[in-house]
């Protein structure tokens, strides 16, 4: 793409990578893939090495990254939404949080800068796994029959008004919001990488053309490096506390 | 068993370099459109048996062309990484909840259990220091209150002791005014007695002279005691 003599590459050559292996196949991996395996491997080897260690008083190093993920998870997360019943989905919201947090943060490091969920894989992935476990826990805790009910017609509302809130709520519990959730992750992420891309592309350009003109996109591009790990951090927490929200909205239908 | 944590961290570290050689930056795909149509031009030449004319006109083959403007989604997911990622994401979950979330969870519980032993154990010493304190206080009190009844007791010995003493010295210093005054009135009476006796010689003497005559000594004697009662009881 030619815009006022800047070459911008088009958008497939931004998030489109080509296989690496298995080229053809359904199993094809490429640079995605191999960020998804790097945030597995990452997760686990922080954990894994954090639960090696003997406690100390005063934790450091890994120990420090993997017990502050963990009291953020449970304290900003599980108790402000579920409660202490929440406590059970621990495990699979550091998971989540932990995974999403390294497949982002890809983005800005140097070599990579690439965020695997500007790709609509995972998050429409994990966001059809909350909503299956969102409305199994919604069964499991009251019944298919107050489920429903509670989540079709809430209390507190006035009967007349059901007639426009139960279709919304319909729509919204059982269809969008698995997409809601999913979306807003993968947009954020692609609007990150769009942004830095643009920056970085401007600040070439001019620095071939004329150098002291490119200092003002380059500060803008640092600008937006920091700007982009503070996003990546906090769609990690927005997708994690949305499905704390949910599945304790299944659980505590009253609240 | 020191080297496996920092093993395990070279793990993410070797990932890292894995991604970065593989696939850079730089390495982006995506089919330049003018590829894809040289491509696909190429493929409808090689089919028109190298007729470029025939090919060029053809408009199944110009339609071929066209579709290598449209973009690919970015939204629809890729089933490979579909696959990858929701394999990656279940791999990850299942190490977690049976390794990794057990054990910084036990490592977090046994620091708080520790940190509330050593709570626990800082009260009980609080407590006990409180309890010495407190022993201790009510021994000094005691030991204040004892030594104040002993100096009160002292006192009250003193003062006890004061007045003997002062009674003690009135008594004696009576004795002695009383001593004195007997041992001056018997002075006193001797020296009367002495000074009568004397004077009534000197007057005996002075008389026998004077008067050169001979009189009882005796009747002398009763006249001037007499003569000396008189004038006593004259003088008061």
């Amino acid at each position: 793409m030619n815009v006022l003599a800047l070459d911008f590459p088009p958008v497939s050559h931004l998030f489109e990578w080509p296989a690496i292996l298995f080229d053809g196949t359904i199993y094809a991996v490429n640079k995605t893939v191999l960020i998804y395996l790097f945030a597995v491997v990452a997760t686990a080897a922080i954990f894994l090495a954090a639960g090696r260690r003997s406690a100390p008083l005063v934790p450091a190093g890994v120990q420090h990254i993997a017990e502050s993920g963990v009291t953020f998870v449970e304290q900003s997360i599980v108790m402000e939404t579920i409660g202490p019943e929440g406590r059970k989905f621990m495990p699979f919201l550091t998971t989540m949080f932990f995974f999403i947090l390294f497949s982002n943060i890809t983005e800005v490091i140097p070599g990579i800068q690439f965020p695997a969920n500007s790709r609509m894989a995972v998050p429409i992935t994990l966001a059809l796994v909350v909503w299956v476990i969102y409305n199994f826990v919604g069964i499991r805790s009251q019944g298919l029959g107050g489920y429903l009910k509670n989540s079709l017609f809430p209390p507190g509302v006035p009967k007349a008004l059901y007639l426009i809130v139960t279709p919304i709520e319909l729509v919204s519990t059982f269809v969008v919001r698995p997409f809601s959730l999913a979306i807003r992750l993968w947009a954020n992420m692609v609007a990150g990488h769009l942004l830095l891309v643009t920056f970085a592309v401007l600040t070439a350009a001019l620095w071939g053309a004329m150098p002291p003109t490119a200092i003002a996109p380059f500060a803008m591009l640092i600008l937006m490096t920091g700007f982009e790990i503070l996003v990546s951090v906090l769609q990690a927490f927005i997708f994690t506390i949305l499905t704390a929200v949910y599945i304790g909205g299944s659980m505590h239908p009253a609240h | 068993m020191h080297n496996r944590p920092i093993r395990l961290l070279a793990a993410p570290l070797l990932s890292l370099v894995v991604l970065v050689a593989l696939a850079g930056p730089a390495s982006a795909s995506g089919e330049s459109v003018g590829g894809c149509m040289a491509e696909r031009f190429a493929e409808a030449v090689e089919a028109a048996h190298g007729d470029i004319e025939h090919a060029a006109h053809d408009e199944a083959v110009q339609k071929q062309l066209e579709k290598c403007f449209e973009a690919p989604s970015p939204i629809l997911p890729e089933t490979n990484e579909i696959i990858w990622g929701g394999g990656a994401f279940l791999v990850l979950f299942v190490l977690m909840v049976k390794k990794g979330y057990p054990a910084v969870q036990g490592a977090m519980e046994a620091r708080a259990d520790r940190i509330r032993a050593d709570l626990d154990e800082a009260d009980q010493a609080k407590l006990d220091a409180q309890s010495v304190k407190s022993d201790y206080e009510a021994r000094l009190g005691d030991a204040r209150t004892e030594a104040s009844r002993m100096i009160d007791e002292a006192r009250g010995d003193a003062e006890k002791v004061r007045a003997d003493l002062i009674a003690r010295a009135e008594a004696d210093a009576a004795g002695i005014r009383e001593r004195a005054a007997a041992e001056s009135e018997a002075a006193k009476a001797q020296a009367i007695a002495d000074l009568r006796s004397e004077v009534a010689a000197i007057a005996l003497g002075a008389a026998e002279r004077v008067v050169q005559s001979s009189l009882d000594a005796d009747v002398h004697g009763n006249l001037i005691d007499a003569y000396i009662d008189e004038v006593a009881g004259a003088n008061g």
